[in-house]
C-alpha cells in the first residue's frame, strides 16, 4: 500500500508529465490529402443534391407538384378561353328587344313601298 | 512570410498560397486536434476537415485575430464536434447492445500515447491524458492550449475569447481536479 506522500509524489510526477513535450506531426503526404479531400468534397456537393432529389419521398413530392402546376395552369387557360369566347359572342337580345329591332329593321326596309 | 498577403492570395484561389499555410499550420492544427481527441486517426481527419474549411471560408476571415488564432478556433469547434458525434454513436451502440444487437460492441480505448513526450515519461503522461479527457470542456481546452500546444496564457485567452484571468482559474481549477482524479487512479492502482 502506498503511503500518502508517496501518491503526492506520483501526482505531482505525472501532472508535470508533459513538459518538454514536442509537437506531434501528422503522416507525410498530408497536403495531398487535404487535396484529395477537398476535390472530394466539391464532387460530393452534387452528388448529395443528386441523392436528395432521387428519394423516393422528394422525388413524388417533386412529381405531385409539377401535375398540380400543370393543372393549375390549364384550368386558368380555360377560365381564359371561356371569357375570351364570352367578349367574341354578339350580344343576346331578349324576346322584347328583337321583336323591336326587327319591327325597326322591317319599318326602315319598307319605308318606300 | 507575411501572414496577410498569403490570406489574400488564398482569398483569390492561389494554390500555392493554400499549400503555404497547409504546410505552415499543419503541425499545430494536427497537434491541438490530438490533444483534444487523443486519437490519431481522429486527429488527421480533423486536421484535413480544418483546412477544407480554411479553403473553403477564408473570406469569412476579416483579419481581426491572428490567422493562427483563427485557425485554432476552427480546430476546437471541430475536435469538440467531432467528440460529440462519437460519444452520440457510442450511446447508441450501448442502446443497441440493450436490445439484443451485438452487431456494434462498445469499444473502450487503450490509454492514449502522445508521440511527443518523451520515452522515460510516456506512462505518466497517459495517466495524465486519462484524466485530462475527464475534465470539464474549459479547464480542459485550457489546459490542452497551455500544456499541449505550449500557448501562454494570454494566447489561451485569445483563442477562447476570455480574460487572462478567467484562463487562470481554469488552469487553477483544472489542476485541482486533476490532482483528485489522479488520486483515485492511483489509490486504485495501488
Amino acid at each position: 500500500m502506498m503511503s500518502k506522500k508517496t501518491i503526492e509524489g506520483k501526482i505531482e510526477r505525472t501532472l508535470e508529465s508533459l513538459d518538454g513535450m514536442q509537437r506531434a506531426t501528422p503522416q507525410p503526404w498530408f497536403f495531398t490529402r487535404v487535396k484529395a479531400r477537398l476535390q472530394r468534397e466539391e464532387r460530393s456537393v452534387w452528388e448529395s443534391i443528386g441523392s436528395f432529389l432521387s428519394k423516393p419521398a422528394v422525388a413524388m413530392a417533386g412529381l405531385g407538384l409539377i401535375l398540380i402546376l400543370n393543372l393549375f395552369v390549364l384550368f386558368k387557360q380555360d377560365n381564359l378561353h371561356e371569357a375570351t369566347n364570352v367578349a367574341n359572342q354578339p350580344v343576346q337580345l331578349s324576346d322584347s328587344e328583337s321583336i323591336l329591332a326587327s319591327n325597326s329593321s322591317f319599318d326602315y326596309e319598307n319605308v318606300q313601298p | 512570410m507575411d501572414e496577410r498577403l498569403l490570406v489574400n492570395q488564398l482569398k483569390q484561389g492561389d494554390e500555392t498560397a493554400f499549400k503555404t499555410i497547409v504546410d505552415t499550420w499543419q503541425d499545430m492544427v494536427y497537434n491541438t486536434a490530438l490533444g483534444i481527441v487523443q486519437n490519431a486517426e481522429d486527429a488527421e481527419d480533423i486536421a484535413q476537415e480544418v483546412f477544407v474549411q480554411v479553403y473553403q471560408s477564408v473570406n469569412s476571415f476579416k483579419g481581426d485575430s491572428k490567422f493562427s488564432t483563427w485557425l485554432y478556433r476552427i480546430t476546437i469547434t471541430k475536435s469538440l464536434d467531432h467528440e460529440r458525434r462519437k460519444k452520440r454513436k457510442k450511446r447508441f451502440a450501448f442502446v443497441k447492445s440493450l436490445f439484443g444487437d451485438e452487431s456494434e460492441v462498445v469499444v473502450h480505448p487503450p490509454d492514449f500515447n502522445h508521440p511527443g513526450v518523451v520515452m522515460d515519461k510516456k506512462e505518466d503522461a497517459a495517466a495524465l491524458f486519462n484524466a485530462i479527457g475527464q475534465l470539464p470542456e474549459n479547464q480542459r481546452l485550457a489546459f490542452t492550449l497551455h500544456k499541449v500546444e505550449g500557448l501562454s496564457y494570454q494566447e489561451v485567452s485569445e483563442v477562447m475569447r476570455t480574460t487572462v484571468s478567467s484562463v487562470e482559474s481554469l488552469m487553477h481549477r483544472a489542476r485541482i481536479n486533476l490532482k483528485k482524479i489522479l488520486e483515485v487512479y492511483y489509490k486504485e492502482k495501488d
